[in-house]
């Protein structure tokens, strides 16, 4: 009933309006194609075809230079040095094989070497270059440029080689670049430059954003033969932007030199006013000049089969039991859930029952009974496995977490891991079981699923001395960095526990004596660990035992103990005690921080009172 | 009521002229197709292989389905206009499920050996299924808000399904030509006012929101040059190819641009560069002026079709012609973002050749019965 005839009438007369004026854009549209294809074919079709006949438009990346590496002084760690290098551009060349055999007149090309650049051009888009020879000398250079009329697309140019100076001190640091493993779509287009490199590892690949700088953009015409006829526009590209380290390589170098007596160890140190990392160390380690120079795949894999793993940066990736470092968390947590008061005894008989399993004590005598400070300081395991059975797993996770545990930091470098402080929701994510309470009582000792890098354990420790919650960066900001905020620990807690480090190396009976040091001219406070690597270690004399199945030493510290400056983790692989090894280790180590610090404030007193000559005002270059 | 073609054709003088717009059909999409054959053999170098000769076979193969097509009346395309609709949207939700990916992109379903585009046929659906829905609904209703909303929905699941692909070209494609099968339909003026206003402040409104690499990606889109070894790099040769053909072109095979494989995908979106860089802006114009005579027949079969549901699809499809001859040819020249949008009857591609010319038999049977008249009542509900 509803198609009556007006009603249809109606809508057919508005369809034919609206056709014919479809068919009025349509003739509009058509019409401004065919202006377009006038323009292009007829009013600029000569342009485009020149008397050539084979002139064409070609569109090249010029490449960024890659940005700075350099210390907290301005020295440069990594820069690019000039390399000369011959290129092919497929796109302007009609005989690529006859080119690829004049040019291996002047430098020889394998047979191999021309199936490459043979198989590249067939995979990419012609208008990308593909390297023919590097490392040009200036004879070969020179004789390449003189042939160019018989050599069409082929063209030589300046490429950035990256240098790294001071070794392998920075190796772990400062990283190294290599070639690209594989191109996604959504990749920026300077990526497909020939020889484009990007950092793979530490700065180097932590900000290759920063480094990498953006790509320029050629736009030429050439002929049949190659040869550029004219260039219709010319972008530069943006270099990379230098990036300056908080680290000073003089530095850096010393603390690795204590470092290279022992088989695998590491040192990170961190200022407590600002989290700048003035250290991180790591041996074994490796020069990154091998790694990039000529791209040698055999110096890498070489590298990465050596023993010891010098590749891997232990400082930030080594992960360890904390051992009894750990202690300070389980204080902190205990006192602040109200399960344990400052002056509380604790008893020790030298071992802990708990749940029909027994606990002990590092000393079989045990320790009568200990309150707080002596438990620090005298490292009693069975005050802490009752304070962290009265804490829970749940405070201690959350304190060890306040306190830069279990985080991956962002430091500028690539590589930091996690690490692992386990709770409830993480056993049963990861066995599909509950928690146990013996899995508390060994987590209060910094032991069982408990894993830190030494980077954390410095944070930690840093975290301690200052009360705030400061963030580990090793890449100085060029702006001013907000102040840290506070932790949320109560005052007396934190006092107490300093006052526990304090004598742990300061007063009698305290397990980190061999850190006071022989001079004695500035007093640490610091705590020992020792992470067990296999059951039986405890009972066994640990040069009795092979290598791989000592216990790693461990030492967190700060100095000086009255206005903490520097903290301090140590982390000696298999080093035995952390009280024999890594205490004595990293008070050699603060004191190169501490006679830095001092000489430098001593010539700033100079400075003031000698105003007439301000370059002294600067600091020192070197120390050592 | 003609039930077979030399019978309308008979039918009396008045149609006669008419009938003429029927024959016009097949003929000027064989010679189209034609073209493409010959522009295939010379984009292969001057062979038949690997695109000209299955071109040929395919279009043969869809010449006859568009005239079997043809014979039967609209009723019969009527009947089936919701379940091919369905039917192409399940297929689109199985693209995105288990299609197979090409470039980044999944856009294909496999059956066998043959693999599809369901995109592409959903064009063809989407106006079938909108053409129903106003046969369907009464004239008065056309402009209220409620019956405005329903086409948009039907025109948004397939749309929206597509540009997950991620398929932005023919996303777009779809919603253009959905909107045109909603102007031919009388849906008045102000809700397209509106329609284009509101998406307009909704993007400025949504930009700051977006990621930076989606912004990269939409700036990158409409402008090519900013990636320039990317889409920059097409359109560039694209538009050097085109501008060397120069007034009667380089002849048959001689198209060095295109044979020095400077064009990508010359084969398929392409195409027209290819040609127009051997045959000249002569050879260009006149493909062109081809592509207008047929958009003109079919506008012509529409508007003296004897139902809303024939007219709107006769229209629906001149509109899907008009598009893709416009986008794909001002994509080559540089004026439209490059999206993949293919020569219809031209570039290389089984599913849309043989989906256009089944969008023309679909036209073809509305200008041979013509005389097919159809009252809402005998269709009776919206099924």
């Amino acid at each position: 009933m509803f198609g009556s005839g007006s009603d249809d009438q109606d809508s057919r007369r508005t369809f034919t309006r609206r056709a014919l004026l479809l068919g009025a854009a349509q003739a509009g549209v058509f019409g401004a194609l065919g202006a377009r294809l006038y323009d292009l074919q007829i009013v600029n079709g000569n342009r485009y075809s020149l008397l050539a006949d084979e002139n064409r438009v070609s569109v090249e990346l010029l490449a960024p230079q890659r940005g700075r590496i350099l210390d907290r002084q301005g020295r440069v760690l990594a820069s690019n040095a000039e390399d000369y290098r011959a290129v092919i551009v497929p796109a302007n060349v009609r005989d690529l094989k006859g080119v690829l055999a004049e040019f291996s007149r002047i430098v020889p090309l394998g047979a191999d070497d021309i199936e490459k650049v043979l198989q590249r051009t067939r995979r990419q888009a012609p208008g990308i270059a593909i390297v023919l020879a590097t490392e040009l000398t200036w004879e070969r250079l020179a004789a390449i440029n003189l042939a160019a009329p018989s050599l069409p697309g082929v063209r030589t140019e300046a490429a950035g080689r990256r240098q790294y100076f001071q070794g392998a001190a920075l190796g772990h640091i400062v990283g190294y670049t290599g070639a690209i493993d594989r191109l996604a779509m959504d990749d920026a287009p300077v990526l497909r430059l020939p020889g484009m490199r990007v950092g793979k590892a530490g700065i180097e690949r932590g900000l290759e954003d920063v480094l990498r700088g953006s790509a320029g953009k050629v736009t030429t015409e050439v002929d049949a033969r190659g040869r550029v006829v004219r260039v219709i526009d010319r972008v530069e590209p943006r270099a990379g932007r230098d990036v300056s380290l908080t680290i000073d390589a003089s530095m850096q170098t010393a603390v690795v030199e204590k470092l290279k007596d022992f088989r695998a160890a590491s040192s990170v140190v961190i200022d407590v006013a600002t989290g700048d990392i003035l250290a991180l160390a790591s041996t074994p380690g490796f020069d990154p000049n091998v790694l990039v120079n000529g791209g040698d795949s055999s110096a890498w894999s070489a590298l990465q089969k050596a023993p010891g793993d010098p590749l891997n940066s232990r400082a930030l990736r080594g992960l360890y039991p904390p051992g009894s470092t750990f202690k300070m968390v389980t204080a902190l947590a205990a006192l602040g859930a109200g399960k344990v008061d400052l002056k509380e005894q604790l008893p020790c008989e030298g071992v802990y029952e708990y749940s029909g399993h027994s606990y002990r004590c590092w000393r079989r005598s045990g320790h009568g009974s200990c309150d707080l400070h002596r438990a620090i300081r005298e490292s009693c395991d069975c005050y802490f496995y009752e304070a962290a059975r009265r804490a829970g797993i749940e405070a201690i996770a959350a304190t060890a977490r306040k306190l830069g545990l279990g985080i991956a930091h962002n430091t500028g470098l690539a590589e930091a891991k996690s690490g692992l402080i386990p709770d409830r929701d993480w056993k049963r994510g990861r066995f599909g079981r509950g928690w146990f309470g013996g899995e508390t009582v060994l987590a209060g000792i910094g032991q069982g699923y408990v894993l830190a890098s030494p980077l954390q354990l410095a944070l930690m420790t840093a975290r301690i001395a200052s009360g705030q919650a400061l963030m580990p960066t090793a890449v100085q900001e060029p702006s001013q960095k907000a102040p840290a905020a506070p932790l949320g620990f109560e005052m007396v807690h934190l006092k107490a526990v300093r006052a526990g480090m304090e004598a742990a190396v300061n007063e009698d009976g305290g397990t980190a004596a061999r850190a006071q040091g022989e001079s004695g001219d500035y007093e640490m406070a610091g705590k020992t660990g020792t992470a067990q690597v296999s059951a039986l270690s405890r009972d066994r004399v640990q040069a009795d035992l092979p290598w791989n199945r000592r216990d790693h030493a461990l030492f967190v510290c700060y100095a000086p103990m009255s206005a903490p400056r520097f903290a301090m983790a140590t982390v000696v692989e298999h080093g035995g005690g952390g009280g024999a090894v890594a205490a004595p280790l990293s008070r050699t180590i603060m004191d190169l921080f501490m006679e830095r610090s001092s000489v430098a404030s001593e010539r700033i007193m100079q400075a003031r009172t000698t105003a007439h000559e301000p370059s002294a005002i600067s600091l020192p270059e070197e120390d050592n | 009521m003609g039930r077979s073609l030399p019978q309308s054709m008979s039918s009396g003088s008045a149609s006669g002229s008419f009938a003429a717009l029927g024959w016009a059909l097949p003929l000027l999409a064989a010679s189209i197709a034609v073209i493409g054959v010959a522009a295939l053999y010379s984009t292969a170098g001057g062979r038949f292989e690997p695109w000209a000769f299955r071109h040929a076979w395919r279009a043969a193969l869809g010449l006859g389905l568009m005239l079997a097509i043809g014979l039967a009346p609209p009723k019969v395309w009527l009947r089936l206009a919701y379940p091919a609709y369905i039917a192409m949207l399940i297929m689109l939700v199985f693209v995105a499920v288990s299609g197979i990916t090409q470039s980044g992109a999944r856009r294909w379903l496999g059956v066998g050996d043959l693999s599809v585009q369901p995109a592409e046929m959903m064009k063809v659906a989407l106006i079938a299924a909108l053409a129903r829905y106003y046969q369907w609904l009464p004239a008065e209703r056309v402009s209220r808000p409620i019956w405005v909303l329903l086409p948009l929905v039907m025109i948004a699941a397939p749309a929206g399904l597509v540009l997950r692909q991620p398929d932005l070209g023919t996303a777009l494609l779809i919603v253009a030509v959905g909107l045109a099968v909603m102007v031919f339909a009388g849906v008045r003026w102000p809700y397209f006012a509106v329609g284009a206003i509101g998406t307009a402040s909704l993007g400025t409104v949504l930009w700051p929101h977006l990621k930076g690499y989606q912004r990269q990606r939409l700036l990158t889109f409409l402008d090519p040059d900013r990636d320039p070894l990317g889409a920059g790099y097409h359109i560039t040769q694209s538009k050097i190819a085109l501008g060397s053909g120069g007034l009667q072109g380089r002849g048959f095979l001689g198209g060095t641009q295109s044979q020095l494989n400077f064009l990508p995908e010359k084969h398929t979106d392409f195409i027209f560069t290819m040609f127009a860089e051997e045959t000249g802006f002569v050879g260009a114009v006149t493909l062109l002026m081809l592509y207008a005579l047929l958009i003109t027949v079919l506008l012509a079969i529409a508007v003296r079709a004897g139902s809303t549901f024939a007219r709107l699809l006769a229209g629906g499809v001149a509109a899907l012609m008009a598009l893709h001859v416009s986008v794909n040819v001002g994509m080559v020249m540089g004026l439209v973002p490059v999206v993949g949008v293919p020569l219809p009857l031209v570039s290389y591609g089984g599913t849309s050749l043989i989906t256009t010319l089944a969008a023309l038999g679909l036209v073809l049977s509305v200008a041979v019965h013509r005389t097919e008249r159809m009252r809402r009542h005998e269709i009776g509900a919206m099924w």
